[in-house]
């Protein structure tokens, strides 16, 4: 054998296993998840879909509010930033415009997301900003100790702070994601995080806002989730572009279907270009302009 | 759930191989995940032992990666693998309601006999059912392997005294709801 020919077989094997693997993107951070959460398994697909797509992580930000799945960021050997509770769509938002090249990615829980964030949700999917949303639904605040959140069901007494349960309709957060103008809406499962990785994978790619609400089980204060595992199921009618179709199938939804629900392209959100167009600032010189601006 | 896969049966020893590593991939990340958690939960002894497993994964990943040697392996997505679960078999369940910061060396044991024994059912599965000659005989020999890991498993609980019931304690940080 040559020397040519051993560089060669050296090549061939080298190609045929991927430089990066999901374990290059996980910090050195041990989660403090409970043994057995859900998150688990969305930290797993994150990381595979990272992988797969082999985005360098100099390349990638995660951007988190507070609660259990916000702790996110910390898990991931990617820019992160662990923001204040709600707020994990403005910072992503802010972080996106300012850094467009970035693959920017927002996560969180339910509460963190349509409660106090409720309203960034509302703007951030109407903005179609660049940006994939995921949002770990157990529907409970877990990280305070099991209360009832935007998600939870009006009669879930489980709670000292709403024993005889909230009486609230619970958010419905496909479908106002749909109403607010969201282009890529999907559900995945975390106790089948291959299936997951399918739909990150998409949302990564989706050019806009994309929002996936994956169903996270808390085994500690929603422990009769674990049964999520027998009850989902594949959405029956698959992604479809069609808005009005789309509205019908998340109304008929049982919230347990899984998939690509909705996709549309639709223009993504262009602000700065006016900006952009007027001076030849870089974004970091445009922030420090911004900054010494509004700090005068 | 996963989409099932186009083509449920393996057609070559390059497309084992690809399944092989990714299960012991799949092994590592999650007894290192299941060890992290153990040692944030200040169960030493669990934790120790999943350490223990995990780099018993990681070295038959490299061995994998070494048989392989310079075939060109397909580059398969993640959700593309033919399992006929969700994740790897020997990747387990993050949502394994048997796993536990309470659990005992048995109980951490019968977990990875658990997927051991997944491991082993698909590479009997493989050895029957892929097209290609080659690697039917190369998964009945991982099947050896793997039943010489459950083996080891086995002898493990019963020397942790799998039988036993996990001893009374006290749960020093337990959800605080309702009865």
């Amino acid at each position: 054998m040559t020397a040519g020919d051993a560089d060669s077989a050296v090549q061939r094997h080298k190609a045929s296993i991927p430089s990066l693997k999901a374990k290059d993107y996980k910090s050195d951070v041990k989660p403090v998840w409970c043994p057995g959460c859900g998150h688990f398994g969305v930290l797993a697909a994150l990381t595979k879909t990272l992988a797969h797509l082999a985005l360098p992580p100099e390349r990638v930000a995660v951007v988190s509010g507070i609660g259990c799945s916000s702790r996110l960021p910390a898990y991931l050997a990617v820019h992160g930033f662990h923001g204040v509770h709600g707020r994990a769509l403005p910072l992503a938002t802010g972080l996106k415009a300012a850094r467009p090249e970035l693959t920017v990615i927002a996560a969180g829980g339910d509460g963190d997301g349509f409660s106090i964030g409720g309203n960034h949700f509302l703007h951030a999917c109407r903005r179609n900003q660049d940006l994939t949303y995921i949002v770990m639904d157990n529907e409970v605040y877990g990280m305070t100790k099991g209360q009832a959140s935007p998600t939870t069901q009006p009669d879930w007494c489980r709670s000292k702070l709403t024993p005889h349960g909230t009486g609230i309709r619970r958010f419905q957060p496909a479908a106002i994601a749909l109403a607010a103008g969201a282009s890529f809406i999907a559900r995945g499962f975390a106790g089948d995080p291959n299936g997951l990785t399918r739909l990150l994978a998409a949302a990564i790619e989706h050019p806009g806002f994309a929002f996936v609400q994956v169903l996270s089980p808390c085994r500690t204060f929603r422990p009769e989730q674990q049964a999520w595992k027998q009850q989902v199921h594949a959405s029956e009618l698959g992604p479809t572009h069609d808005t009005a179709q789309a509205a019908e199938l998340i109304q008929r939804d049982d919230g347990l279907s899984l998939g690509l629900l909705y996709e549309q392209r639709i223009p993504l959100y262009a602000a700065g270009v006016a900006a952009d167009a007027a001076d030849d600032l870089t974004a970091a010189e445009r922030l420090a302009a911004i900054e010494a601006e509004h700090c005068r | 759930m996963s989409p099932p896969a186009s083509d449920s049966v393996i057609e070559s020893v390059a497309e084992l191989l690809a399944h092989a590593l990714e299960l012991e991939y799949a092994s590592q990340a999650h007894y290192e995940q299941l060890a992290d958690s153990m040692d944030v939960h200040h169960n030493a002894e669990v934790a120790a032992l999943f350490r223990r497993l995990a780099m018993l994964s990681g070295e038959h990943a490299a061995a994998v990666a070494e048989h392989a040697g310079d075939l060109t392996l397909p580059r398969i997505p993640p959700w593309a693998f033919n399992w006929e679960c969700p994740d790897a078999p020997e990747g387990a369940d993050c949502l394994d309601p048997d796993v536990s910061y309470r659990m005992t060396t048995a109980e951490a044991i019968a977990v990875a006999l658990h997927n051991e024994r997944r491991g082993h059912a698909y590479y009997v599965h493989v050895a029957a059912t892929a097209t290609d000659a080659e690697a039917r005989t190369l998964a009945a020999a991982m099947a050896t392997e793997e039943v010489e890991h459950v083996a080891l498993l086995e002898a493990m609980l019963t020397d942790a005294g799998g039988d036993q019931q996990r001893p009374a304690q006290d749960d020093l940080d337990p959800p605080h709801m309702p009865a």
